[in-house]
């Protein structure tokens, strides 16, 4: 029974590694070139945000530092500091995962919301500290506010499809531990 | 019960919030570095996106391919539309084919009389359009063609129209193309007939805008806009495409390269340009000379001028040169670099 759930650590694990190089590669499809477009979502930062909030153990820091960094590299943004912020607010999370556990979802949405926002706003700060030209705020923000909508409907798709919830009263670990 | 739970990782917790500290200043360094010294890790970034997006490509190219399939075919809901508009413009086709024709000859004729060479310099390589550049914020394709093919930074990328980017980055089988609409892009153009110079600067829209015109009543909408090739960092000369007034009541372009549909990229081999080898200093008049003083005034160097014609070395060695030395040598540094 224990080793089955280790197994499904990996198993989890795997799953996210699969999802992460899916989204970026449908990001890197050339479909069209057209500027201007209004900025899509960051689906990967949602389910970054929404397995830490539920299941911090699955996905370590080195493997959300590696995936952040190669989109970091592969689309054009300045190497690190996006990665370093994401690795920030999942410890965050990650330190408050006892809280967080008791939240209920309209409460837990806002904390990712002010996190969501906080990250850009890091970000943008870092940016401007160091004279990097930027895109315009309203731009930047469209991109965060679709993050934020599309939450809801991540947390919804993997409890529907990996069962993906915060630990229920009383269950074990792959220890066998008391979670 | 909560103690014998958290027993053993009691011990492991401040390592690991050590640990995660240490990394996220990693990261921040990798930053900074690449900050400072942009040229070298873009150098790092493009030999790895040239490791990782060719692995992709046995899935980029047909999913690619499928999606235009997908787009053609909701294009067949106005088939008979389409028909008839193809129809009036091949009517109006033949008459520009007719009169192409007769141009084509008119020319070969003056060439011969001129007997004029055409340069051969202007060879080009073409690439197939691999990957976007994958965010919202950035506008730049990656080429399947790279160092293996000569492929040199800064040269020009057109499509079979218009100029669409330049080289910037350049891994072994892949080099990534800036395009005209990213915000990064500063391209300087022609604007025909006046002969006005112009700074074409992305901006992420679709309508690059024209910055620095001289006599702005000189342009009109429709006028042709090409390179001028000054500053030699890209070639003159080649088509960008038509001013247009923008809703602003902005000289913008009207790009003649097709965005929509980026496939094939011709890569112009342009030898003589001036390569660009620092990040770039200041552009200004340039600095006098720095005045020659003994190494023990060292830190005084425009103590002089500031002294009057009775001043005497004394003058220069008690005076605090404290606050305008820093500014004087760090431009000095960016121009000579």
């Amino acid at each position: 029974m224990a080793e089955n759930i280790g197994k499904n650590v990996w198993l989890y694990r795997g799953i996210f590694i699969l999802l992460a190089f899916f989204l970026l590669f449908v990001r890197l499809l050339p479909l069209s070139s057209v500027p201007g477009h209004l900025p899509g979502p960051d689906l990967l930062l949602c389910i970054i945000l929404a397995w830490v909030m539920r299941r911090p153990e699955y996905l370590p820091v080195m493997m959300i530092t590696a995936i952040v960094f190669l989109e970091d590299i592969l689309l054009m943004r300045p190497l690190g500091l996006w990665t370093a912020l994401v690795v920030l607010a999942t410890e965050f999370l990650r330190s408050r995962a006892a809280l967080t556990r008791e939240l209920s979802f309209a409460v837990e949405w806002m904390l990712i919301a002010g996190l969501m926002i906080g990250l850009l706003v890091a970000n943008r700060i870092f940016f401007a500290i160091t004279f990097l030209p930027q895109p315009v705020f309203g731009f930047a923000l469209t991109q965060t506010l679709w993050s934020i909508l599309c939450y809801p409907f991540v947390v919804m798709v993997f409890r529907a499809t990996l069962d993906l919830r915060k630990p229920a009263m009383g269950e074990l670990d792959a220890m066998g531990r008391r979670l | 019960m909560a103690k014998t739970r958290t027993g053993p990782e009691e011990f492991g917790r401040p390592v690991r919030r050590i640990m995660v500290g240490l990394l996220v200043l990693l990261l921040l360094a990798i930053f900074l570095l690449w900050r400072v010294d942009s040229p070298r890790m873009e150098r790092f970034r493009a030999v790895l996106v040239d490791k990782v997006v060719p692995s992709f490509d046995w899935a980029l190219l047909p999913v690619t391919k499928a999606a235009a399939m997908i787009d053609d075919f909701q294009s067949y809901t106005r088939i008979y539309e389409q028909n008839q508009e193809l129809r009036r413009e091949l009517q109006q086709m033949k008459a520009w084919k007719e009169a192409a024709l007769q141009l084509e000859q008119k020319n070969a004729r003056l060439l011969d009389l001129n007997q004029v060479r055409l340069d051969p310099k202007f060879t080009h390589v073409t690439g197939i359009v691999l990957a976007d550049s994958g965010s919202p914020f950035r506008q730049s394709v990656l080429l399947n063609v790279g160092e293996r093919d000569g492929i040199l930074d800064g040269w020009a990328t057109m499509d079979g129209i218009g100029l669409v980017g330049r080289i910037a980055g350049v891994g072994p089988t892949t080099s990534r193309v800036i395009l005209l609409t990213d915000s990064n892009s500063r391209i300087p153009v022609t604007i025909q007939p006046s002969g006005q110079k112009a700074l074409l600067s992305g901006d992420n829209s679709t309508l690059p805008p024209l910055d620095f015109i001289e006599d702005q009543d000189q342009v009109r909408p429709g006028d042709r806009v090409v390179t001028s090739g000054d500053g030699g960092v890209f070639p003159a000369d080649l088509l960008v495409g038509q001013v247009a007034l923008g809703s602003d009541k902005r000289l913008r372009v009207l790009l003649s390269a097709d965005y929509g549909r980026l496939e094939f990229l011709r890569v112009l081999r342009s030898h003589d340009l001036a390569p660009i080898t620092n990040s770039g200093g200041i552009v200004g008049p340039p600095l006098p000379p720095a005045v020659p003083t003994p190494l023990a005034e060292g830190p005084a160097p425009d103590a002089p001028i500031l002294t009057p014609a009775g001043g005497t070395t004394t003058d220069v060695i008690n005076g605090d040169p404290g606050e305008s030395d820093p500014s004087a040598v760090i431009p000095q540094g960016d121009t000579g670099g």
